[in-house]
């Protein structure tokens, strides 16, 4: 019972979207893509839908094929967003429904319910391209949700939405979990991640370099940070000294080092008080996500490589 | 490929909103409304050319060779030429009559070749029938207007001459009158007797062939827009999740063709209702009686096989802008996709406007079987009179094959096309991207 990539891999001509990527997304579960531009997270996603067809691999949903699984299985708000510009917007999202067998009727209620949710009832006789971009955002997850699908797919749905914004369409997403849904989404947002997804994978150039839950991928290094703070010494230059420390960065409220694998962080504590430093702040974590991307991926690079359009609205 | 279990209803919810987006968008409505307009001023042109060649008068002897012409002879052919109401004034219609005895046909012709007159008709009787037999020399065009309405004038008059012979039944003296028009020249030789009918079943199939024409490349490149700006909008990613190729694709069609339909109707009945009252402004105008040009020959088996050979037509080429639709990312970049398909359009409508002359020549006969060149070729054989049921049948088989064929390749294409970006993307990438797209 879940949703199972199997050695999936797919070439576009010379580019290698995909490599023999293999996951397995638990239903219920919030998973996160993780990815530079062109990594293959939106392919993935296209492939999941089965409106791409890989090179090779399966992938099924609770054991069956997703070629033999019905279309309303999947909901998909796709990185690239458009709507029909010149139609209503309650006619754009009925004909949606509709497509996905819900009755028209029903799924006005639940626009409107959702406009409603959104705090954006009165767009609903508005055309689309009377919208601003973000609330035409708002009205294409209302359409990839419409037809209630187990599965949630989205493509960087966080882009280009206010702070706000972003904290509704967060909230819309622990209802759709609630409900029971599976929610898979690709990001660059690794605190967007942290906060909501239980499991990741991090694609690198078609390739699943490390991928579980979220508490495992941070510990997958075996490293550990320290975030320590000692009264009147901000420099804390000693710490430097220590076999297997390394200060990875000066802040204003703490110093952070990264303490590597085999050495034992509690050592950076025994340092501080043999040296009888006043401690007002001591923390041992796993490294951030966004560490461990770059450990494995690089620096988050902007280089063009992406296979997907450029953003058009309409 | 496994649409076509469930290819509707979302062929048809699509093919709906196609067509509701389309027919309530300005360029639709205004572009509906002005060829409207235009297609029934087209209708009054005959109108507006009398008004304006008014003032210009015929002058035609009319030698008299038969005996016993009915008395009223002048006054029939007059009448006819002219219209009733303007009894005595050959000025308004633009017909003048001379008549001259028999004896004076030496001279006669030489006025006519002196240029005293613009045609030398002469009344005759065939010793054999009996029945009146007219020759016009002239230099005017032999299908030309005037031509023409002189051809009618004689049919009165011959029928008139019948009539004043009693005993002939119904049927005999509704019998078309031989006529001939013949050239200034007196070495020129009969052209044949049945000119109106040959006429106006060309014409007609020259107009449906334009009518055929004109909506494959309007309509089917609306198809290709429509799939274009979805393409362009990026909408289409909500619908690759929504939906099928397979049921886009129809429903596309479907809609586009609706709505070229429905324009098409507003056309067709602006030309129809400008055909009824035509005759009513013609004489209000003028004072005329001129009927207008009598849609003849426009029978039922020619109707049905227009509308079929449309639909079909319509059906096969509209598949083909879909997927050529397909291969670009902006509307603006339509019309160079679509080039070829229009290269193709246009050479099976020039290769039907040649063939209307010679529907019976093998050329004609073999292309009418090819789907592409069906549309029109089959429909000039079909005007013409020339084609067995079961000839037709095959063409219509052939199409459905060919459609078929479309449909699939379409399908393919479209699948892939609509996920491919870029400034243009070429086919051999589309088909390349096609063989493992679903």
């Amino acid at each position: 019972m879940s949703l199972v990539i199997d050695s999936v891999s797919k070439n576009f001509g010379e580019v290698q979207a995909l490599y023999d990527v293999s996951l397995e997304i638990k239903p219920g579960e919030v998973f996160g893509f993780l990815g530079a531009n062109g990594a293959g997270k939106t392919t993935a996603m296209r492939i999941v839908l089965d409106i791409l067809r890989p090179d090779s691999g399966t992938v099924a949903w609770n054991g069956r094929l997703n070629t033999e699984v019905s279309r309303d299985t999947w909901g998909y708000l796709p990185e690239e967003r458009g709507l029909y510009a010149k139609m209503k917007v309650i006619d754009q999202l009925t004909f949606f429904g509709k497509l996905h067998g819900v009755k028209p009727k029903k799924a006005e209620q639940e626009t409107r319910d959702w406009l409603e949710r959104f705090r954006i009832p009165e767009y609903a006789d508005k055309r689309a391209e009377q919208l601003s971009k973000g609330n035409q955002q708002k009205i294409q997850f209302i359409a990839a949700i419409l037809h209630d699908p187990q599965v949630l797919l989205m493509d960087e749905p966080f882009t280009g939405l206010d702070p706000v914004n972003v904290a509704l369409l967060k909230e819309a997403f622990l209802e759709m979990k609630d409900r029971g849904k599976t929610l898979i989404f690709s990001t660059h947002q690794m605190e967007a991640v942290q906060e909501l997804c239980q499991s990741i994978a991090i694609l690198d150039r078609g390739r699943v370099v490390v991928g579980g839950t979220v508490r495992d991928v941070r510990r997958s290094s075996g490293r550990q940070m320290v975030r320590i703070a000692v009264d009147g010494d901000p420099e804390i230059a000693w710490l430097a000294t220590i076999d297997g420390v390394r200060v990875s960065r000066r802040g204003q409220d703490y110093t952070e080092a990264e303490v590597a694998s085999g050495h034992d962080p509690e050592l950076v504590l025994q340092e501080a008080l043999g040296r009888r430093c006043r401690i007002l702040h001591f923390e041992i974590t796993d490294p951030s996500l966004e560490e461990i991307f770059i450990e494995h991926v690089g620096q988050i690079d902007t280089s063009e490589r992406t296979l997907a359009p450029k953003a058009v609205y309409a | 490929m496994t649409g076509w279990r469930t290819l509707f209803p979302n062929a048809w919810y699509i093919s709906v909103r196609e067509f509701r987006s389309r027919a309530s968008s300005r360029s639709f409505v205004i572009g509906t409304v002005l060829l409207a307009i235009l297609a029934f001023a087209a209708t009054q042109a005959p109108v507006l050319i009398d008004k304006v060649a008014g003032g210009s008068q015929t002058r035609i002897e009319v030698v008299d060779l038969a005996s016993g012409l009915p008395s009223d002879a002048p006054t029939v052919l007059d009448q006819s030429l002219n219209g009733t109401a303007t009894s005595g004034s050959s000025l308004l219609g633009g017909y003048a009559l001379s008549w001259l005895a028999g004896g004076q046909l030496s001279a006669a012709q030489q006025d006519l070749q002196g240029g005293k007159f613009d045609a030398l008709l002469i009344v005759d009787r065939d010793p054999a029938s009996s029945d009146l037999v007219f020759t016009l020399r002239t230099d005017m065009p032999a299908d030309g207007r005037q031509a023409q309405t002189i051809g009618n004038a004689v049919y009165s008059l011959a029928i008139e001459d019948r009539l004043a012979r009693a005993g002939t039944s119904t049927a005999a003296v509704l019998a078309p009158a031989k006529w001939s028009v013949l050239p200034v020249s007196l070495s020129g030789t009969a052209t044949t007797n049945n000119i109106n009918q040959e006429l106006s079943s060309s014409l007609l199939s020259t107009g449906l062939v334009v009518l055929i024409f004109m909506a494959i490349i309007t309509y089917g490149t609306w198809v290709a827009m429509s799939v274009a700006e979805e393409k362009g909008s990026r909408v289409m990613e909500l619908m690759l999740n929504a939906t099928t190729p397979l049921q886009m694709l129809a429903g596309k069609v479907i809609g586009n063709g609706a709505a070229g339909l429905t324009q098409y109707g507003a056309i067709l009945g602006a030309v129809l209702v400008g055909l009824l009252v035509q005759g009513p402004i013609h004489r209000a105008v003028l004072g005329g009686s001129d009927s207008g040009p009598a849609v003849s020959g426009l029978t039922v088996p020619l109707v049905a096989s227009f509308m079929v050979l449309f639909a079909l037509g319509f059906l096969l080429y509209s598949l083909l802008y879909a997927a050529l639709g397909s291969l670009v990312s902006r509307q603006e970049d339509v019309q160079s996709a679509t080039s070829p398909l229009m290269m193709l359009v246009m050479v099976g409508y020039f290769m039907s406007i040649v063939a209307i002359q010679s529907v019976t020549d093998t050329w004609v006969v073999v292309l009418s079987y090819v789907p592409f060149f069906s549309p029109y070729l089959m429909l000039a054989r079909v005007a013409g009179g020339h084609v067995q049921l079961w000839e037709f049948g095959l063409a219509v088989v052939f199409m459905l094959a060919a459609i078929a064929v479309a449909l699939f390749l379409a399908a393919r294409i479209y699948s892939a096309g609509v996920l491919l970006y870029g400034q243009r993307v070429g086919l051999r990438q589309v088909l390349k991207a096609a063989r493992v797209s679903r």
